[in-house]
């Protein structure tokens, strides 16, 4: 029936009322005239009820006669008028092809994670390329514009992609390598770290370090200067090997014993702006309802208009938060100090870095656990830098000569 | 109903055919008291909000109830709608 009533309302129907007393017989007549009638209600005396608008069109003498149509509905029966209107018609059908041409074509270009210069460069290269704003999204493939701009500049990472009438360009710009050291390069090793040396294994040039040796931050461990076996004269060459070294590292760290943590009371309210271009307007809802909240929102676009304006609603959603204070025990803060100092520990020293002993005092007060700690560590503290030869300044007696 | 009638719906039961196929005889379906579905009818000759009277070949059927509406009718069928209290058979005289 649901079927059948949709498919008249966009065929068309009639709504006809009668205040006859013998509405039976009417309905009868139109039995008979092969008229289907539907939803037939008593309405008063008489009654009320449907027929298709093709069977009131082809029986409209008879139904005029002894009823009186009320309504005419249906999709069908709205576009026989929209014949008569020819003004409107056409002016509906330009604003529909307006608004596909419109949403169809990229109307801006934004470049992101640049610099304006670059920017610049992106958009001549693409003019180059015969991709002049407005154009028509079809006729933009991405994958090719990613090519294009990867090749013609030094990025690390380029995406393109279409939003609305918007074409956007995302770029991640490289990062200068650090300069790397080559093999055949003189140099020497240092020492990064205070340490007390552990081990020295030196490949080539000359330790000046031996085990047992406290050495600072700064101090060469493996000189690149080396004395030629068959002359008196230095030599620079490049340093290779591993030194390791003692390592001392002191932590201090504190935890409370009461916390005052945020919780939320599971109570919300939510405002909504209107948002043109960069200014946004509320429309309903409170700004700050709660004395403590945490505030989310989101935007939530108008399908078509958000596309082609910078028309689109703003969500704010105040959750309200009250501050509880909570007890931590002592197991879990000296377990959380113990994970934190570890963490830090890794910071600091290398992978390959291996823990000898490690001393970890808890203690606490009224209001605080403590952990004072010091971890022994052996590790590389070597690092190579680069030598240069220094030029001699020429002596006053070799000018005079 | 007619002798010529009760014949052709005999046969039509001994064949395991639908009767309203080869008698004049009505079909009547009901869903729960809410709807009544009559088949092979020839109008209708009361309808009130309390009640509704349906001619068919040989009987009259009169359906008492309350809020009665008539969901569809046209030459094949009658779908009444309402709630349905009572159904009753009266033979033509």
């Amino acid at each position: 029936m649901l079927i059948f009533k949709l498919m008249y309302l966009i065929r068309g129907y009639v709504v006809i009322r009668t205040d006859d007393k013998n509405a039976e017989k009417v309905l009868n007549i139109l039995r008979r005239r092969n008229i289907a009638v539907w939803d037939v209600e008593k309405k008063g005396k008489g009654i009320k009820f449907k027929i298709s608008y093709e069977d009131y069109i082809k029986n409209s003498n008879l139904i005029n006669e002894i009823v009186n149509p009320v309504i005419k509905r249906g999709a069908m029966l709205k576009l026989n008028k929209v014949k008569f209107r020819k003004g409107f018609s056409i002016g509906l059908l330009i604003l529909i092809i307006s608004l596909y041409l419109l949403t169809s074509m990229i109307w801006d270009v934004e470049v992101v994670g640049t610099n304006q210069t670059n920017t610049n460069e992106i958009l001549g290269l693409l003019e180059e390329n015969k991709i002049k704003i407005p154009v028509s999204i079809s006729r933009i493939e991405t994958k090719q514009l990613e090519t294009l701009i990867y090749n013609n500049f030094e990025y690390k990472f380029v995406d393109v992609f279409v939003e609305g009438s918007k074409l956007i360009i995302f770029v991640r710009e490289r990062e200068p390598e650090p300069a790397e050291i080559k093999s055949n390069e003189p140099s020497s090793i240092i020492s990064v770290k205070n340490a007390i040396i552990n081990k020295v294994i030196a490949k080539s040039g000359q330790p000046v370090v031996k085990e047992g040796d406290v050495v600072y931050e700064g101090q060469t461990l493996i000189m690149g200067i080396v004395k030629n076996k068959n002359s008196d004269e230095f030599m620079m060459v490049p340093s290779d090997g591993i030194i390791y070294g003692k390592t001392y590292y002191n932590f201090e760290m504190k935890e409370e014993k009461i916390r005052s943590v945020n919780m939320s009371t599971n109570k919300s309210k939510t405002v909504y702006y209107l948002k043109l271009n960069e200014n946004s307007i509320k429309i309903i809802g409170d700004k700050d309802p709660y004395e403590r909240y945490d505030y989310r929102e989101s935007v939530i676009k108008v399908p078509f208009v958000s596309n082609i304006t910078d028309i689109s609603f703003l969500k704010g959603v105040y959750y309200e938060e009250e501050i509880k204070k909570i007890e931590i025990d002592k197991q879990t803060a000296q377990n959380k100090m113990k994970v934190a100092m570890y963490d830090e520990l890794l910071e600091r020293c290398d992978d390959d870095s291996r823990i000898l002993k490690s001393n970890i005092n808890f203690s606490e007060d009224d209001e605080f656990y403590y952990l004072i700690a010091q971890i022994e560590v052996i590790e590389d503290i070597g690092e190579k830098i680069r030598i240069f030869p220094i030029e001699e300044e020429q002596t006053d007696e070799t000018k005079e000569d | 109903m007619s002798k010529f009638n009760n014949f052709r719906s005999k046969l039509a039961d001994e064949l395991e055919i639908p009767n309203n196929a080869l008698s004049d005889n009505f079909e009547l379906r009901m869903h729960g008291n809410k709807k009544v579905i009559i088949e092979n009818h020839l109008g209708l000759t009361v309808y009130d909000e309390n009640m509704v009277s349906i001619k068919t070949n040989d009987q009259d059927i009169k359906i008492k109830g309350s809020k009665f509406k008539i969901e569809e009718i046209n030459n094949l069928k009658v779908i009444v709608k309402g709630n349905i209290k009572e159904i009753i058979f009266s033979m033509k005289e």
